[in-house]
């Protein structure tokens, strides 16, 4: 009877501190990882060249998104497959669409409204300036229109915010267009 | 230095992932198998079930419009019936689209169908069991306003509204549970005749359309689910144009077809390309057949085609119809003007290429356009110049400027064509743009021959396009695929003064392209007029179009009378041409007066996109539709019952009938997906809080236990 609790109990706190070590984990290579990335993106400005965060990562920083008024700084990743978006935000090749995790980086995505302004920073060194004109919820499957267009900026993550359960089949995507005067 | 310090860094970070995918899926079952335990062993089994009925209703409840994953069918299905009659060269089609509902609710069906692009539709009928509710034409807002308030009190209505010149949508308010309602539309139409050869075309699938634009703040909050795309600036009514796709279980929406086919010869051949077909001949001498489709449950997913030739040399060159409708004549006029052999000394040309490799062109559709491309590029000459154009979300051009086609360049662009993949969007503007930039200055003949499915929303802003940019490029498009957009084929080849071709299967792709290419090397029949001797005459189109070789030209004029003759003068490699045609040799045809009526509208429809005033377009449109029981943009059908159905306070729930995907294309490649955009730290968290809560409770209660005795 005592070693059926003993057992009971130390296979629950285990399993449940392992767990919990795995979400810290998580959080904590969101946060770190953006760190590295920091300093290629500061190589990749100097250079001109892609500079990979690590020297066996499959991504590189292609641009660097700020939203002023909400205290975001972030650095994007090239490509939106699972193994960047662990990193940072993740644009697809041959779009202006940038997608992020809802519980890491893209938490503050439910904050922006329309009107909000929102910086992004090419590698080749200018600032675009984009102003928030819509936000949608859509389902996963669907296309959306003026993914390819370069005065768009997109942004997208998971819906509902506060899920607990990842894989839902909802996205919460923000529409920005550039404003003139590009440069800042 | 820096590059090393990293690297220490992260193969920990890289061994512990591995390690963690090894141990995770174990830590998870087990924690879940605990938690299971102390669940049912505290709380028993009714909270379980309540939980899990409760999750299956959100699931369902969140998604944007039924999207049919694991099996489920809609509640309210819908199959359709055609009945087609073909006499000389003017086609009358019933429609009879049969809604039922299965559910217990009362629904409201909205169905988005395509129709021929110059189909003149003039009647609707809503049958209820034994009762038949004839439709009458309205003003589209006063169509819409009527059918609400019907749906409001309860009544049972019907509404017939044109999206596109092809694509209509059709509301059925108030179909009570169990019931079935039958929605009948009739509608008129001129059969295609091309190099000796009568098609018909009854188009069954919609191909996704790409929605270029930014959606509005309004269209995003007003978003109702019947459509899968948002409105956006460059496509106001992109909602309306996107029924869902259906991705349940095998097929819906089944269709039956028959033709009933006088041709007035005797035949040489019946071909339908795409569907299996019984043919049952009345009168072979006459040409007098019936055809139906062999299948039995043959689904909307692919176009129907059927094309039928005269014996050789009974081709017939010239055809008059002629109907009397109130006080005005009105008359169908088919001349085809002699064939002309190619001349000896062929003019240098520079020939553009366009070829659409967006996702919806995936699958089948990419290898028949690769293929014809690579047949049209074998076709240039010394002396031609040419350049390959491919597009989806971005344009990519071969070469910056036409290059010569040598043998070396020819090697180069077969390469790149091989190498052509389809996926994205179909951003077609820029893709027009840079095929109409005139790069050079000399008087080569230029032609762009343009390759697509045509699956966009914005045919509206492409045809202003290609009229204000075409200069002295002349535009010929190829339908590719089993559900083209024929509207945008027909209309594009219009504005570009070139011929529309269609491809719908890999096999034919070789006798199709031959066809084209002997239209680009004969000469034209250019200034073409008609004249009825002196007497008035409203004929359209209004603006004659230049012939290629083996067209006909068709049209429909109101005015002159018995007695009269027509004239035809044209120009062919400067020497003239003249056909004349005794308006007493014609023959009574049927609903002419409705065919002149939707040319009408169709050539004013051309003047707004050209950029005349819009109002005023609006105002004749509405004029002549009222006048000729037409549906248009801006006038519906609409039928409503007289006494309500639906009791008072009885639900109704909305429904928009999912479409098939057309065959031989790839839901992935159309639509895409969004990237996975949630970790599971939230979830681990959770299990980890409750874990360790459990381990507390057993510590808890188990040491009291012990204590006890």
């Amino acid at each position: 009877m005592m070693r059926g609790r003993t057992l009971l109990l130390a296979a629950l706190t285990g399993a449940g501190l392992c767990l919990c070590g795995h979400a810290g984990y998580i959080y904590a290579k969101a946060m770190a990882a953006q760190v590295l990335i920091q300093r290629a993106w500061q190589e990749s400005q100097e250079t001109q060249r892609q500079v990979k965060p690590w020297s066996w990562a499959d991504t590189w920083p292609v641009a660097r998104l700020v939203v002023p008024g909400l205290d975001v700084d972030l650095y994007v990743l090239a490509g939106d497959n699972g193994s960047s978006l662990a990193f940072g935000p993740g644009r697809r090749f041959g779009t202006n669409m940038i997608s992020a995790h809802r519980d890491t980086h893209f938490r503050f995505l439910k904050r922006l409204r329309p009107g909000d302004a929102i910086l992004l920073q090419e590698r080749s060194g200018p600032w675009h300036r984009y102003r928030v004109t819509a936000t949608a919820v859509v389902n996963k499957s669907v296309n959306l229109p003026r993914a390819g267009d370069p005065s768009t900026l997109i942004l997208v993550t998971c819906y509902p915010f506060d899920a607990i359960v990842p894989g839902g089949p909802l996205r919460y995507v923000v529409y920005a267009q550039e404003i003139e005067g590009k440069t800042i | 230095m820096k590059q090393h310090e990293e690297s220490r860094l992260n193969p920990r970070l890289s061994d512990w992932d591995e390690v963690w995918a090894l141990v995770m899926p174990f830590i998870l079952q087990l924690s879940l198998a605990l938690i299971l335990i102390c669940v049912l062993a505290v709380a028993g089994r009714t909270a379980q079930a309540g939980e899990v009925s409760r999750l299956d209703t959100v699931r369902q409840g969140s998604l944007l419009f039924a999207d049919g994953h694991g099996g489920y069918r809609p509640a309210l299905t819908q199959s359709t019936e055609v009945k087609i009659d073909v006499s000389g060269m003017i086609v009358r089609a019933k429609v009879r689209q049969r809604f039922t509902n299965d559910g217990e609710q009362w629904a409201e069906g909205v169905y988005v169908f395509p129709l021929p692009e110059a189909a003149a539709v003039d009647h609707l009928r809503m049958q209820i069991g034994e009762r038949t509710i004839e439709g009458r034409i309205q003003e589209r807002q006063a169509a819409k306003q009527h059918y609400e308030q019907a749906k409001a009190q309860g009544k049972k209505a019907a509404l017939i509204e044109q999206e596109r010149p092809n694509l209509f949508t059709n509301s059925v308010a108030n179909i009570a549970p169990h019931e079935t309602v039958v929605v009948e539309i009739e509608y008129q139409q001129v059969l295609r005749y091309n190099n000796g050869e009568f098609r018909l075309r009854f188009p069954m699938a919609i191909t996704p359309r790409y929605i270029p634009g930014t959606p509005s703040e309004e269209s995003v909050t007003r978003f109702d689910k019947r459509g899968w795309a948002v409105d956006t600036d460059r496509v106001p009514d992109a909602s309306r144009i996107t029924p869902p796709v259906w991705r349940g279980e095998g097929k819906i929406n089944p269709i039956a077809l028959t033709v009933h086919l006088d041709a007035g010869f005797h035949l040489a051949r019946v071909v339908s390309p795409y569907h299996a077909i019984r043919r049952v001949d009345q009168d072979a001498a006459r040409g007098i057949t019936t055809i139906t489709l062999a299948d039995s449950d043959t689904v909307t997913d692919r176009d129907f085609e059927l094309s039928w030739a005269p014996a050789p040399g009974r081709a017939p060159r010239a055809a008059l119809f002629t109907e009397q409708v109130g006080a005005e004549h009105y008359h169908l006029l088919m001349v085809l003007p002699p064939d002309a052999a190619a001349p000896q000394q062929r003019l240098p040309r520079e020939v553009v290429f366009v070829i659409d490799t967006s996702g919806s062109m995936a699958g089948t559709s990419i290898e028949q356009a690769k293929q014809a491309l690579v047949l049209a590029l074998q076709r240039l000459q010394p002396g031609d110049r040419f350049n390959v154009i491919s597009f989806n979300s971005t344009t990519d051009r071969l070469y910056g400027d036409a290059r010569p086609a040598s043998p070396e360049y020819l090697d180069q662009a077969r390469r790149y064509v091989a190498a052509l993949n389809a996926g994205g969007g179909t951003e077609m503007r820029p893709a027009l743009e840079a095929a109409l930039r005139n790069s050079q200055e000399d008087n080569a003949l230029r032609q762009v021959i343009f390759l697509t499915d045509g699956s966009v929303g914005n045919e509206s802003e492409l045809f202003r396009l290609i009229h204000d940019r075409l200069g002295r490029s002349r535009l010929f498009t190829i339908g590719i695929g089993s559900a083209p957009n024929s509207h945008f084929m027909t209309k594009a080849a219009q504005f570009g003064r070139g011929t529309f071709t269609y491809i719908g299967d890999l096999s034919e792709v070789r006798s199709k392209m031959e066809g084209l290419f002997q239209k680009l090397d004969s000469p034209l029949m250019s200034d073409l007029t008609i004249d009825a001797g002196g007497a008035a005459l409203e004929s359209y189109p209004q603006r004659l179009p230049d012939l290629y070789c083996g067209e006909p030209l068709i049209i429909a004029m109101k005015g002159a009378k018995e007695g009269q003759v027509l004239t035809v003068h044209g120009q062919r490699l400067q020497a003239p041409w003249e056909a004349r045609i005794a308006l007493q040799n014609a023959i009574p045809g049927r609903g002419v007066g409705v065919l002149w009526a939707r040319r009408k509208i169709a050539d004013l429809m051309d003047q707004q996109r050209r950029g005349a005033d819009r109002e005023g377009i609006r105002n004749n449109v509405i004029q002549v539709a009222l006048q000729h029981h037409l549906v248009s943009k801006y006038t519906s059908l609409v039928a409503v019952d007289v006494t309500p159905s639906r009791p008072q306070g009885a639900a109704l729930a909305r429904r928009a009938l999912p479409v098939n995907l057309p065959y031989g294309q790839q839901y992935k490649k159309i639509f895409g997906h969004l990237p996975q955009t949630a970790t599971a730290a939230p979830l681990d968290l959770l299990l980890g809080a409750v874990l360790l809560l459990l381990a507390l409770m057993v510590r808890h209660f188990t040491s009291r236990r012990a204590e006890r005795p």
